[in-house]
């Protein structure tokens, strides 16, 4: 589905990592292969350390931290926030929205839209899109777009298809009105069908957690986990994405009348170093334009991979400088989408630590 | 087919490959090695094959089979 937004602008980036890191080499032990297998999945994929929460620490605390530091450095003012929304995967409660809980923490004013989004690897691209929407209403002029994915503690130690990966992380991004003419162009598609393809079979009302979903048992490659882990199909997903990621982006630059190579960066979900080489080949831009740094450095955050991608590779340059970027989401649901928009000069461009 | 061999042999690390290897009796098969047939079938023969397909093949010659036809 194509979509497009007018006067509408990005006017700040905020990144929050965990402090804890963790490397490779020190998980290494827990997995069912010899280290020269491991080494060599560590250098196909490109993986080397990541950032994971402590213990007991929820999405909400990661957004906290991140709003607390933008109101004590006036670079967001509580009144001015009009809407809250939060996409995540790890809300701290089923009910009610995480959104609300990080509503009341700072007293905010009443008058005010907050929602919960339930969406992965695409969330960045579907929360913008939610920004964009309500950001047509008269009333509403400024809106506050928290992504945050804490799913550290639901990845089995023991399974190598996933434990090497996956990092915590939140973002906080300000979305505006803007005066002068600005030009957003979204396309968005999902397939349900393939929704299990990446899961947490446990924890909800279709299978609650009890001892028997926390019993560990072992796959046909050697890896082990529960009912109470995130599971994905790494063959499907990688198929996935190479089938439809880059006729997605080609369709969104024909309608942007947009060439490739004009476009300034290609900011795009990071599940793995290999994954996105090959996206880039596919589409045929520039392995230096699509940033595949942050699995190796960070993990990868889901649907938070794609505001670290930006604060991480551009940070203080999109306070002076403007960019044409194309970001692209895709994995859980599942879900891809991609946007083409401008970027920059940003109030704020940066990463903090929790 | 003698290209197909040799890149085989190379996803394997090993020398040589003979049709009818099984593919999981290999020491280097694993699912890091299915991800590389997976993508070198996209890269250089533009079919889509799933981990599950290659173990159906079985051996080498069923993975000939399986890169050749789904053309």
């Amino acid at each position: 589905m194509d979509l497009k937004f007018s006067n509408k602008k990005i006017t700040g980036i905020l990144t929050i990592l965990p402090e804890r890191e963790v490397s490779f080499e020190d998980e290494m032990h827990n997995y069912n292969f010899s280290n020269a297998k491991s080494l060599k999945l560590k250098s196909a994929l490109g993986l080397n350390k990541r950032r994971i929460v402590e213990e007991g620490v929820c999405s909400s605390d990661l957004c906290i931290r991140g709003l607390a530091y933008l109101f004590e450095t006036n670079k967001l003012q509580k009144e001015d926030i009009d809407a809250i929304i939060l996409v995540t995967q790890s809300p701290d409660y089923i009910m009610p929205p995480t959104s609300n809980v990080i509503q009341g923490y700072f007293g905010l004013k009443h008058d005010m839209i907050c929602l919960d989004i339930n969406q992965g690897c695409a969330g960045y691209i579907v929360g913008l899109n939610q920004a964009f929407m309500m950001l047509d209403q008269e009333a509403i002029n400024k809106v506050v777009l928290l992504n945050a994915d804490v799913l550290s503690p639901k990845v089995s130690k023991k399974d190598r298809n996933s434990n090497p990966l996956i990092g915590d992380a939140a973002a906080i991004t300000i979305i505006e009105k803007s005066t002068q003419e600005t030009e957003v162009f979204c396309n968005i598609k999902m397939n349900g069908k393939g929704a299990l393809v990446l899961q947490i079979p446990a924890g909800g009302s279709r299978l609650p957690s009890s001892p028997e979903t926390a019993i560990l048992y072992e796959d046909a490659s050697g890896n082990f986990r529960s009912k109470d882990n995130l599971v994905m199909k790494g063959d499907e997903v990688f198929n996935f994405v190479q089938v439809e990621v880059p006729p997605l982006i080609e369709s969104l630059l024909i309608k942007a009348s947009v060439k490739k190579e004009d476009v300034d960066y290609y900011m795009f979900h990071q599940p793995n170093r290999f994954m996105l080489h090959k996206v880039a080949d596919k589409i045929g831009v520039d392995r230096d334009k699509m940033p595949s740094n942050v699995v190796e450095n960070f993990g990868n955050s889901s649907g938070v991979t794609i505001p670290v991608a930006i604060t991480y590779n551009l940070g203080s340059k999109l306070i002076d400088e403007k960019f044409k970027i194309c970001l692209s989401g895709f994995g859980v649901g599942l879900t891809w989408a991609s946007m083409l928009l401008e970027i920059g000069p940003l109030d704020f461009c940066e990463i903090i630590e929790y | 087919m003698e290209n197909f061999l040799e890149q085989m042999a190379e996803l394997f690390e090993v020398d040589s490959v003979n049709l009818q290897d099984e593919v999981i009796a290999f020491d280097e098969w694993d699912s890091l090695t299915g991800l590389s047939i997976i993508s070198l079938a996209d890269d250089e023969y533009g079919i889509i094959i799933s981990v599950n397909d290659i173990l159906e093949a079985k051996t080498i010659q069923g993975l000939y089979e399986l890169f050749n036809q789904k053309k």
